[in-house]
């Protein structure tokens, strides 16, 4: 396998983009992403995307390609429901490492304000199984909010001290340009925001948002025009059980261990050496239970750890630095491609909001109720 | 949104709670399976769950998606039942009376409306009075 780079990284601010359509939005991300890489022209595009059905769009590669003068390229859309963004940096990844090309364009992208909120609602729930859990009307906050009261009540843990997590990443979020939720958040806030799918409450949850996020992917020969001092060392992505029913265990996310185990074994990094992570923190237990599940603290032991200050700036690893689903929003299939544009400008050094010196950082993507996890290793 | 003929064609694993058993390892799904998630064994026979059981977890959803709009608050609850797991609604109890152990008992009751019009029962659980 060939060595791939990360040769140029472009986000447009997260968000309710009323005036820009999902090609604007896709459009302009990618732009920025090949200007960055001296304006390379990508052999191929692979869109990550959950729910632009919602919108009456498909056949993505082709529109955004098409859109921004790549007529002749190969593309597709890739769909892991809030994971596409990292199935599609595998994706690309894999048609460079292959040697199948050398210039391949990834773009995640989401537009959800198109539609009323409980059409969106329902459209997330796609995620869920529709003939054994939706049926019955559960919501995706409604699938979240059973894994939290479980894992509250195994491990005693205290609402409050889940609700910590929200505090923390908008204080990350509030000086990161590109977060929809940019401002600082008291333990209060979140206690009295109202509850969505008890126990969880508004504040406990990331916003609806839309959003675009790229990245140009090169092999090395390409490493030195574009100039990049960033490769991506290892990529894992694995799936668990749609329905909650069948999983063999609920406090558990087995798809985010094998991932990060597979993903870190391939970039021959430990856990101990990783500097600074993004996980997918769309519920204050889907961060607990990728924490967990990883293995940077054990079962149970994750909102102590954050509640006592583990993770924060300048901590190994530092979590969220960009504020997080929960923060910097959650453009559910361009979040994967955020966490890596974030990341790569955090081992660059030109993130533009909090940021800390470090050479391994990996993200950490999930679609569903945990099912179809991506994890990434990326180093300088 | 569901349709009838989707409901129809899950008739018998709704109502009758229908779960894969492994004659290999002896792991039971529910919703059924075609290969053992643990020993990838294709030696699954069906088995019908107790209709009895008790809550593992359980959630009360505020904000609906589309279709579910007079179900309202919902209460959706993991039940286990024997060795599976089965999510359903729980009726005929207040939010506030719900608890994690709690144990509830199968009923068939009907469903939000599906996109052509018809009415679908499904299962769902209540509390067992004893
Ligand atoms: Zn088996």
């Amino acid at each position: 396998m060939r060595k791939v780079y990360v040769a140029g990284v472009g986000m447009v601010k997260v968000g309710k983009h009323v005036d820009k359509s999902l090609r604007d939005l896709a459009g302009e991300a990618a732009l920025k992403a090949l200007e960055e890489a001296g304006n390379e022209t990508p052999e191929a595009i692979v869109v990550g995307n959950m729910l632009s059905s919602l919108v009456e769009q498909e056949n993505l590669a082709s529109l955004i390609g098409d859109h921004i003068g790549l007529r002749g390229a190969c593309g597709f859309k890739v769909e892991g429901a809030c994971g596409s963004g990292g199935a599609a940096l595998m994706t690309g990844y894999s048609l460079v490492a292959s040697g199948l090309f050398s210039k391949v364009l990834v773009v995640g992208v989401e537009k959800l304000f198109e539609r009323p909120s409980n059409d969106v609602i329902r459209g997330l729930a796609y995620a869920a199984d529709a003939d054994y859990e939706l049926i019955y009307g559960i919501t995706f906050s409604g699938l979240n909010a059973l894994l939290m009261r479980y894992y509250m009540n195994k491990y005693g843990v205290k609402y409050e001290e889940l609700a910590y997590w929200s505090v923390l990443m908008h204080k990350n979020g509030y000086k990161n340009p590109y977060a929809q939720l940019r401002n600082e958040i008291t333990l209060e806030d979140v206690l009295k925001s109202p509850v969505i799918a008890d126990p969880i409450r508004l504040y406990d949850s990331c916003p609806l948002s839309d959003g675009a996020s790229a990245a140009l992917l090169v092999s090395e020969d390409l490493r030195k025009a574009t100039d990049t001092p960033v490769s991506i060392a290892g990529v894992s992505n694995s799936i668990d059980s749609v329905d909650l029913s069948s999983r063999l265990e609920l406090d558990h996310l087995l798809a985010s261990r094998v991932s990060a185990e597979n993903a870190l074994r391939i970039a021959k990094v430990s856990l101990r050496e990783v500097d600074i992570a993004e996980i997918h923190d769309a519920y204050t237990i889907t961060a607990a239970l990728s924490i967990e599940s990883i293995g940077f603290v054990e079962k149970g032991k994750a909102p102590k750890a954050w509640s006592e200050g583990r993770f924060s700036p300048g901590d190994k690893p530092s979590l969220n630095l960009s504020g997080g689903l929960k923060s910097r929003g959650h453009p559910v299939g361009a979040t994967g491609v955020y966490q890596l544009a974030e990341v790569v400008m955090q081992l660059r050094g030109d993130f533009p909001g909090v940021s800390v010196p470090a050479e391994v950082g990996l993200t950490q993507n999930i679609g569903g109720a945990g099912s179809n996890i991506t994890t990434i290793i990326l180093r300088r | 949104m569901t349709t009838l003929q989707r409901v129809w064609r899950l008739k018998n694993t709704i109502l009758n709670l229908v779960a894969s058993r492994c004659s290999s390892c002896g792991y039971i799904t529910y919703p059924p399976k075609m290969r053992c998630p643990v020993c990838g064994s294709r030696e699954l026979r069906e088995e019908a769950l107790p209709r009895e059981g008790e809550v593992l977890s359980y959630t009360v959803i505020q904000v609906p998606a589309k279709g579910f709009e007079d179900f309202t608050p919902i209460i959706i609850a993991l039940v286990r039942l024997g060795d599976a797991k089965v999510l359903s609604e729980v009726v005929d109890i207040k939010p506030e009376n719900m608890s994690v152990g709690m144990r509830v008992v199968a009923t068939v009751r009907r469903s939000a409306e599906t996109i052509d019009g018809g009415v679908p029962y499904v299962v769902k659980f209540k509390p067992l009075k004893l």
